[in-house]
């Protein structure tokens, strides 16, 4: 009896406070729109920096706009500061016109921004994961407030989808700084200034950051007051506070999918990763040298087995690095899953003398159930032919500290799984390929140098004629199945939840999170 | 009564720089150089500056000349800098999060308290009836249960299914503060942090109360025709309440255990995420920080219990 | 207390006294039957059930409960009996090892302080008090950052963690001892500190240690699990009921794959409950007033 009026006493407690909660919601609220921006693997929490981010520019793109970038169905690519572009006939010359826009400041936006934006992001000392990318890059001009011109020492085909993550900034803002220290100022997370439809209000550290509308933007005033980005410690927290109402969308894992199909109150968003997911062999350890060794690790693991049960069928065995139609070659060795012939070729290396049964870490920041999943499966499927691997689990953080360490530890990744973005422009995958992009230049971290492979990229990357690209992408294709520098797994569908009081909300499951043009503008929520 | 505080006292101040020795030790023993701890990332230095810092930090001298050192660096409140966070310093950010803690903390101890007492009083009056049984068996299922699974149920019976309480964070995000926006946001986590506690104290003061039921001033007063309810509030429960005391303030140091399950579930801005959070990236400074300054609350904790029950106890001078 | 157990309890010596009071604990019993039982299930199970804890079976995922699978499959097929069981098995290890661990270390370090000097045990003490400072669970997570994950730097951070109350209660006993005539005598005669820690110590501190012992286990299959629950203790594939209620954390697990987590969950509660009892009837089978009520 006690025990009743207790229970009693605690959940009228309870709903007090929860009435309490919900008339100070009702009370006049701004229009806000609260999602988890940055949950999944296309996120990246606690990251403020455009210039070191590795995911995370659906948010970014929230208050920060690149010169170009990919339309929502990320087949294209059209203007976003620039208003049109052009390319000279040797592909060598970029000229771009601006719109008008201040930043949230009052300042205008100018050339000048343009110019010293790029060569901060060419400037290895900002801690920038440009530098690389950008190398071909040998000038640029700004002939008036309007007009930026990059002009390139050599082709590079994959110059435009780099410029899409380049996030404009303001130099009147940052001129004052040292490169050295804008690495890791407190600015980014404390008072930056961009051009996009909302501007930064506040950022309450591990909680949520939150944006507010850019009364003058020049696309319009966003049709909602404010934009927060709540932070979660996994997927599961997101969900738990989307079904409570308390967010309106979020990233969610492919098991969740169900529970959301069949209610009224969501849309489910459903597209391709882009992803390509791999096992990563450390070129730096004595374990892989050998190529057999690497195709044992292939044939070992069923990999239609694991996507028609873990994935539910919703991905493509990837043979090599793509798997779009058009740059994949015929002729690829397609290895089928054959323990046996793992085995044999294990034994014709010599797999007894270089590791034997002695564990290997496997490193990943993946850290999903559904993850947990797949590499229990995979774990397993090796361990049946004498690979003993033990699968290590990270937060994104710590696995960058690890594999891009100053005087990295190669023992503490000898094998990771991983993903890199293999579309929609192909030439995503050079800078973890490319003998040249080994760290601290590019994000080849696993020191691949395999040069018919180098060779293969750099021809793609230089091929000016359209016709001829998606050829020289099925050469990169090629290498990639002959070389094997990583056993490629597959490509996989990833999922968004919405509610259904959203309208003209956009957000696709581009890989690092985009960006892509999903004018935060137009988003508006019913009450 | 004042040499005895003044003792105490004493012993706190040594427990304090044992913990700071601790603390010290271990940072040594973690991996990664220490000079990592004092850079301010935001600040480009060149390797003559950092040598030049190394000898000012004194870390080219043997240990316990560091130690003296960090010491004197930790006392003025220079506890380094974050290594994940963009050169945040640690003392700041350690201190923002002591204030969340300590009201999930009180909280939950303050309705564990209520509760567990009330129960208690309730289960030793009416011994082996089913009101007894009962507390007794949710007490040890209280008792047995882990925290973050209670953690984990609650919040998805009580948030995600009910929809009664927001189901993370301290507050609504970009909502204007206000009291009743952090009382809905506290009473889950609050109340599932107090079973544990709940039950610990429903069971001693259950045994304490019987103990003292039994004893002779309470039958004296009982044959006096004093009336029972009297009896039972004004002579017994207040005898009874004294060993309840103390277990509550030694039990601080697992109440912060309970808490930290707790935040990691709820998403609550303490100490306890901060460490979980800092543990994840394994950044050295700031769990150490939170170390010592958690460590250092502890002892100030149970140096005011042990003050107030010398106050509630007059036998404690002789002991 | 009937009066054949009371006379019973009064010809035997202290020990068996406490057994007989133990017996008539039905709680205590019902404790001891259930514990016995989980640890023959557990300890045996690669005898008679199908599966091991670590086969993964990609065409049988997130099977309920049915005749092959008991406690049905986990997201990757694997059985979650066996998993359950295996898992069982390395949280009593993990808690086993740690508390015998910690009761040496307890007993020793209390017991040294009792028979020592003033200054010794005053210092000693303190240590003692240093120790109980810093909260476990911190204390857990400081020293995991540092020796990492897996089943020995586990069993080193929770024994690390559970001896000081312990050393504290065997020195309070012996400091009553200390000054009795056989003791003195014994002292008097010459004894070094091994013969008055072991012929001394031991036999007076048994009770102590036997009802430490038990509910000590209970707390460590509680820290190991919420250690691994944080990732930090045992980390999967192995099994461990900590990590295996991690699955609890997905919403869709909680809701759809109800096996998944409860299981684990249902049989750490039990073991720490059956635990529990068992401690709780021996605490009061050797506390001496418990035959005057």
């Amino acid at each position: 009896m006690q025990l009743k009026a207790l229970t009693r006493t605690i959940s009228v407690a309870a709903f007090l406070g929860a009435t309490a909660l919900t008339t100070s919601v009702a009370a006049q609220e701004p229009k806000t729109v609260t999602g988890g921006f940055d949950v999944g693997p296309g996120g990246f929490q606690g990251n403020f920096n455009p210039l070191a981010a590795t995911g995370g520019f659906t948010w970014l793109n929230v208050y920060f706009e690149p010169l170009v970038n990919y339309t929502a169905d990320l087949t294209a690519i059209e203007g976003a500061l620039a208003t049109e572009y052009s390319i000279n006939a040797d592909k060598t010359e970029y000229t771009f016109k601006l719109a008008k826009e201040t930043w949230h400041d009052g300042k205008p936006f100018t050339s000048k921004d343009v110019k010293f934006t790029v060569e901060l992001a060419k400037n290895g000392e900002t801690g920038t994961v440009f530098a690389a990318r950008l190398n071909a890059v040998s000038s640029v001009e700004t002939p008036d407030e309007r007009t930026a011109i990059i002009k390139l020492s050599r082709p590079d085909a994959g110059f435009l989808a780099t410029l899409t993550k380049l996030m404009i900034l303001p130099e009147h803002a940052l001129a004052g700084t040292t490169p050295k220290e804008l690495a890791t100022s407190t600015w980014w997370a404390t008072k930056p200034v961009g051009t996009g439809p909302f501007k930064f209000k506040q950022y309450v550290t591990d909680q949520y950051v939150e944006l507010v509308a850019d009364d003058d933007y020049r696309l319009g005033r966003p049709k909602v007051d404010r934009v927060i980005n709540r932070y979660f410690k996994n997927t599961a927290a997101a969900v738990a506070a989307l079904r409570a109402g308390e967010i309106q969308f979020t990233y969610v894992e492919p098991d969740d999918v169900s529970a959301f199909r069949d209610n009224k109150g969501f849309h489910v968003i459903e597209g391709q990763s882009f992803v390509v997911n791999y096992l990563g062999f450390n070129q730096q350890v004595p374990l892989w040298k050998d190529v057999r060794v690497r195709q044992a690790v292939m044939h070992a693991i069923d990999r239609q087995a694991i996507i028609d049960s873990l994935y539910g069928g919703a991905a493509t065995v990837a043979n090599c690095g793509y798997v779009a139609k058009q740059l994949v070659p015929e002729g690829l060795s397609p290895y089928q899953y054959d323990p046996a012939k793992a085995k044999s070729l294990l034994a014709e290396a010599g797999w007894d003398k270089i590791n034997g049964n002695k564990p290997i870490t496997w490193l990943t920041y993946y850290n999903t159930p559904q993850a947990a999943n797949v590499m229990a499966a995979v774990q397993a499927m090796l361990a049946q032919v004498g690979i003993n691997v033990v699968p290590r689990v990270v937060d994104t953080p710590t696995y960058n500290g690890i594999i891009y360490a100053g005087n990295p530890d190669f023992n503490q990744f000898p094998l990771v799984y991983a993903g890199l973005q293999n579309g929609p422009d192909p030439s995503g995958l050079n800078i973890g390929l490319n003998a040249a992009q080994k760290p601290p230049a590019g994000a080849n971290f696993l020191r691949i140098d395999m040069p018919e492979l180098t060779k293969a990229f750099d021809t793609a990357l230089a091929e000016t004629n359209p016709q001829q690209l998606n050829a020289r992408y099925q050469d990169v294709c090629k290498a990639m199945n002959t070389n094997l520098p990583w056993a490629t797994m597959w490509v996989a569908n990833r999922y968004g939840v919405a509610s259904a009081k959203l309208k003209d909300f956009v957000w696709v499951p581009a890989p690092a999170g985009g960006p892509y043009n999903a004018h935060p503008e137009k988003w508006s929520i019913e009450k | 009564m004042l040499s005895y505080i003044l003792r105490r006292l004493g012993t706190g101040l040594l427990m304090l720089v044992a913990l700071s020795m601790l603390v010290f030790i271990l940072l040594r023993v973690a991996p990664g150089d220490p000079i990592d701890a004092y850079v301010n990332p935001n600040v480009a230095m060149s390797q003559a500056e950092m040598e030049a810092l190394r000898t000012r930090l004194g870390l080219d001298q043997p240990l316990p000349i560091q130690y003296l050192a960090w010491l004197q660096a930790a006392v003025t409140g220079d506890l380094g800098y974050s290594i994940q966070r963009n050169g945040v310093r640690v003392l700041p950010l350690v201190l923002e999060r002591i204030g969340p803690t300590i009201l999930l903390m009180a909280a939950g101890l303050a309705i564990a308290i209520v509760t567990g007492i009330a129960a208690g009083i309730l289960s030793a009056v009416r011994r082996n009836s089913p009101t007894d049984i009962g507390f007794s068996v949710v007490a040890f299922f209280g008792i047995s249960s882990p925290a973050f699974l209670t953690a984990i149920l609650g919040l998805y019976l009580f948030s995600v299914v009910l929809r009664w309480a927001p189901s993370g964070g301290m507050l609504t995000p970009g909502a204007p503060f206000s009291a009743g926006d952090l009382l809905s946001h506290l009473i889950l986590p609050a109340c599932l942090l107090s079973i544990g506690h709940a039950a610990l104290i429903m069971r001693y003061m259950r045994a304490s109360l019987l103990e003292v039921l039994n004893q002779d001033y309470v039958r004296t007063a009982r044959a006096k025709g004093v009336k029972e309810s009297w009896v039972i509030m004004k002579h017994a429960v207040r005898n009874a309440l004294l060993p309840v005391v103390t277990l509550i303030g030694s039990t601080v140091g697992i109440a912060v255990g309970g808490a930290i399950f707790i935040e990691s579930v709820f998403n609550w801005p303490g100490m306890g995420l901060l460490l979980i959070n800092a543990v994840d990236t394994r950044d050295y400074p700031v769990i150490m920080g939170a170390t010592l300054i958690i460590g250092a609350c502890v002892i100030v904790v149970n140096l005011l219990t042990d003050i107030a029950y010398a106050a509630v106890d007059p036998r404690i001078q002789v002991a | 207390m009937s009066a054949a157990v009371a006379i019973l309890g009064s010809s035997k010596g202290p020990t068996a006294r406490a057994l007989g009071r133990f017996v008539t604990n039905r709680l205590a019993l019902a404790g001891l039957v259930v514990l016995i039982a989980i640890l023959i299930a557990i300890l045996t199970y690669p005898l008679w059930w199908a599966y091991t804890p670590n086969q993964i079976d990609l065409r049988a995922l997130n099977k309920g409960p049915s005749a092959g699978h008991w406690f049905g499959t986990d997201g990757v097929g694997r059985d979650v009996f066996a998993r359950l069981m295996q898992g069982g098995r390395v949280s009593l290890l993990v808690a086993v090892i740690s508390v015998g661990i910690s009761l040496v270390i307890g007993f020793l370090v209390g017991a040294i302080s009792a028979f020592s000097g003033r200054l010794a045990d005053g210092a000693i003490m303190r240590l003692v008090d240093l120790a109980m400072t810093l909260p476990p669970v911190i204390l857990l997570l400081v020293l995991a950052s540092i020796v990492g994950t897996g089943i020995v730097p586990t069993i080193a951070v929770i024994s690390l963690l559970s001896w000081p109350v312990l050393s504290r209660m065997v020195r309070a006993r012996l400091l009553e001892l200390r000054e009795r005539d056989f003791v003195v005598a014994a002292r008097g005669m010459g004894a070094g500190m091994r013969h008055l820690l072991f012929r001394h110590g031991l036999p007076n501190c048994i009770d102590i240690l036997v009802v430490y012992a038990t509910l000590q286990i209970a707390n460590a299959i509680l820290l190991e699990a919420g250690l691994s629950f944080l990732g930090l203790g045992i980390a999967p594939p192995e099994a461990s009921w900590g990590n295996m209620l991690n699955a609890a954390r997905s919403t869709s697990v909680l809701e759809q794959y109800v096996w998944q987590w409860m299981f684990p969950g249902v049989a750490l509660v039990i073991t720490v409950l059956a635990i529990n009892f068992v401690g709780d009837g021996l605490r009061d089978a050797f506390d001496p007033r418990s035959d005057l009520q």
